[in-house]
């Protein structure tokens, strides 16, 4: 890692133009890469935003309806508006099959990701995370004076449950993200439960944290989400949020399902009203609406797959994608890939240290956009041209 | 799955530009589309909210905003730096002076994670908004809750002694739950007193109802804080702006205190209130009509207890606190009965008193009947 954290911080802070310390702390190194001199505002016109994993067409129709009827409830309260954060709590409990005290809102899942830290680790017992993986809980960490070990993920780019139980004796909290952001990589429901029930019997105080906030995207069928082992044991938590196949990141719904106990624990460290009332009554009526998910994970698992096979066209190793986005082997440092994309107007994922001398993340837009974005990469990459996936040559190995 | 971009393009139209086009202007349609009617609800004189909402020009930019091609559905990063860019014109400052939240909430629980520890405790009113001390026994910082004076205004001499080692003096001006105020010569003389027995301390003050003052002694501290790194202001959409749903509240100070107080960055910030907020922050016209609606209905409503018997402090909020003279509990129940929701307990006063927030006109109009009946009272009402 050539630029360590604190002097990027450091590096960044003083520009009195630029992003402030709020920004650094809340997104670390993530985009501001992007945000150097030569890259465009995130919201310029004709920006390709493939930089943040975002659901590129945004909430259903029926979640913009329920918006715009909330609009009368934008002076109350999210506890009193109609709906209500405890009837967004009911919604959730019924999509997940658990019931409303297994449930706690957060205004993102990142909210829910710092309080698992805060509840379970502390300075003597560490967080055990993966690396490369969602930072959210060892920035805290960080931020809180507590020890991180990180459990570098295997060459296919999965989190090593073997080396990560290892280093859990004594962890007050392991992270474990699946599908794993960056890698884009799942883990079957049998390795999930193994996994618990080895930490639950070697370490029983350690809590493990399942983020499953690319959920719906999955295809693979081996996968199944971890929320029965939730309910199960006492200190295991799941994560999911709104932002990704439901479309709502401007929204910030995120929910954590566990034990009652677990439950409240969230609720009490939680920022006190933590849930838009507009985006309440999106999120209700969004969750009473599973067949736009499904909709939406068909339109997403054939632009991975066209997107796949354009970089694999390439030549560039791709890792197997169970989320939105690619985490892609394209030989060249992360910054100067995502710099001269930028430059080009496509905005792609930041450096993942430790690879980030060879990878680099590519959100899924529709297809579209991936085919306006294959024409920057290509050129970018040195292929001089897209190579059309169409004539499809098989794929060479990696460089 | 193996398919040639040509058929996949034919196929999956979903991708395509026309799908989008129409699916944005369906949107555009639907969110112009007039509220349906709603079932009737009970009067929610209980959470200090502004009853009549944020108002069409600030709807009207969340409508457009998130009809422009779906913004809902991306982290809301660059709005966040136009608000802080739009509340730091407000005020005549500049954007490292500012640092929004999710509601003024998340800023005070943030300025105790950052200013207090188990060894720097937090000073405030025994009686007073209660985010910043219950947020404390979270993490552990002891609280010197200092009792009320005598007319139910916080201590501030009592406060002042009490700060030494101090992390953090938590000022409520207006305060909830007892709608009292403290002149800005009071407050000035208070930051002095306080930067000198304590100059590690923080002084917090959370001016919330701000916008509702009438007393003509108030002062912000604004001005203040801008140059003073041990003091920071904070303030929120929620009550005057009518925004309580969505969830925005900032702070002003020192570039270096608010660095440091933006210690949970900007996450937990959506794009309706973002967008909101900056629209409403310009709208100094709006605020000035709504602090005239609300001290008419205050007015009435105060008016109205005075001639039933019952006294009350000199609000200054959008709220009254009223000696019932009989506990708040009963009262409370028997008013949720007939339809009018008012507040909780607020001990140690929970014997006798009771904070009911300001409607409109005639919704205290229809409170009052409720009152007069709970109460035994058949007031003269206006
Ligand atoms: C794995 C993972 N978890 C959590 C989050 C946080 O998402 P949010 O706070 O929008 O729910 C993200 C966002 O990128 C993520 O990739
Ligand atoms: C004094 C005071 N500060 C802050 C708040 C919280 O406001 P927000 O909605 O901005 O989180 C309230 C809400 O009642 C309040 O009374």
């Amino acid at each position: 890692m050539p630029v360590s954290r604190r002097s990027f911080l450091h590096a960044l802070s003083p520009a009195p133009a630029g992003p402030s310390s709020a920004f650094v702390a809340a997104r670390g190194r993530e985009a501001h890469a992007a945000e150097g001199a030569s890259a465009p505002a995130r919201r310029s016109a004709g920006v390709l935003l493939l930089d943040s994993n975002e659901n590129p067409l945004g909430p259903g129709r029926a979640a913009m309806e329920a918006l715009t009827r909330a609009f009368v409830d934008a002076g109350r309260y999210p506890t009193n508006a109609r709906p209500s954060t405890a009837d967004l709590r009911e919604a959730i409990a019924h999509r997940v099959s658990v019931r409303p005290e297994n449930v706690a809102l957060g205004a993102g899942s990142w909210e829910l990701l710092r309080s698992a830290v805060r509840l379970h680790a502390s300075s003597a017992r560490h967080l055990v995370t993966a690396a490369p993986t969602f930072e959210q809980p060892e920035k805290m960490a960080e931020q809180l004076g507590i020890g991180v070990r990180r459990v570098p993920v295997d060459k296919d780019g999965r989190i090593d449950l073997e080396a990560t139980a290892q280093a859990a004796r004594w962890a007050g909290l392991i992270f474990f993200c699946n599908p794993n952001n960056p890698t884009s990589t799942v883990h079957p429901a049998r390795a999930v439960t193994e996994f618990v029930t080895r930490v639950r019997k070697e370490s029983p105080d350690t809590a493990i944290l399942i983020d499953e906030a690319y959920h719906d995207y999955v295809t693979d069928p081996g996968y199944a989400t971890a929320v029965p082992l939730a309910l199960e044991h006492p200190n295991v938590v799941v994560t999911r949020t709104l932002s990704k196949a439901y479309g709502m990141a401007g929204m910030r719904i995120g929910y954590a399902v566990g034990q009652p106990r677990a439950i409240e624990n969230f609720n009490r460290w939680g920022i006190t009203f933590n849930q838009n009332s507009l985006a309440v009554a999106a999120a209700v009526a969004s969750l009473g609406d599973p067949a736009h998910i499904d909709a939406e994970r068909a339109r997403n698992t054939e632009a991975r797959a066209f997107t796949t096979r354009f970089f694999q066209d390439l030549g560039c190793r791709v890792m197997d994608s169970q989320a939105n986005f690619l985490f892609v082997e394209t030989g060249r440092p992360a910054r100067e890939f995502k710099e001269a994309c930028a430059r080009r107007g496509i905005l792609v994922g930041r450096a993942f240290p430790p690879l980030d001398k060879s990878h680099a993340r590519v959100s899924i837009g529709t297809v579209d956009e991936m085919q306006r974005a294959g024409v920057v990469i290509a050129e970018v990459l040195g292929a001089g041209r897209p190579v059309p996936a169409a004539a499809s040559s098989p794929s060479r190995p990696p460089r | 799955m193996s398919f040639t971009r040509r058929a996949f393009v034919k196929t999956v139209g979903v991708g395509s530009a026309a799908f989008m086009a129409a699916r944005r202007s369906a949107w555009a349609e639907l969110l112009q589309a007039p509220a349906p009617a709603r079932a009737p609800r009970p009067l929610l004189l209980h959470n200090n909210e502004n009853p009549l909402g944020p108002g069409e020009a600030v709807l009207e930019a969340v409508r457009s905003a998130l009809g422009q091609g779906g913004p809902a559905g991306r982290y809301p990063w660059d709005d966040v730096t136009q608000l802080h860019q739009a509340i730091a014109d407000r005020f005549g400052v500049s954007p490292e002076n500012v640092v929004t939240g999710c509601g003024s909430t998340q800023i005070l629980r943030e300025a105790v994670q950052i200013f207090t520890s188990p060894v720097k405790p937090l000073v405030a009113g025994q009686l007073t908004y209660e985010e910043c001390a219950g947020y404390a026994d979270l993490v552990g910082t002891p609280v010197r809750a200092i009792p009320l004076d005598r007319s139910l205004k916080l201590d501030l001499e009592a406060m002042a002694d009490a700060a030494r080692g101090a992390g953090v003096a938590f000022v409520n001006n207006p305060n909830n739950p007892t709608a009292t105020l403290l002149s800005g010569d009071a407050m000035d003389a208070f930051i002095e007193r306080v930067h000198t027995a304590a100059p590690d301390a923080v002084v917090l003050i959370d001016e919330a109802y701000h916008d509702y003052v009438t007393d003509p002694s108030h002062r912000t501290q604004i001005p203040r804080a801008v140059k003073d790194p041990r003091l920071v202001v904070a303030r929120t959409f929620s009550k005057a702006h009518g925004m309580a749903g969505m969830r925005v509240g900032y702070a002003i100070g020192h570039p270096d205190t608010i660095k440091r107080l933006a210690w949970e960055g900007p996450n937990a910030l959506n794009v309706a209130g973002i967008v909101a907020a900056t629209a409403s922050i310009k709208d100094e016209a709006r605020l000035r009509r709504e602090s005239a609606r609300n001290m008419e209905a205050r007015k009435f409503t105060l008016d109205w207890f005075s001639r039933a018997g019952f006294g009350g402090t000199d609000s200054q909020t959008n709220f009254i606190f009223v000696d019932i003279k009989r506990p708040a509990k009963g009262f409370r129940d028997a008013c949720r009965e007939q339809g009018v929701l008012v507040s909780r307990d607020f001990p140690p006063l929970e014997k006798s008193y009771m904070r009911i927030s300001i409607g409109t006109l005639d919704e205290m109009k229809r409170a009052v009947d409720v009152f007069g009946n709970v109460l035994g009272v058949k007031a003269k009402a206006a």
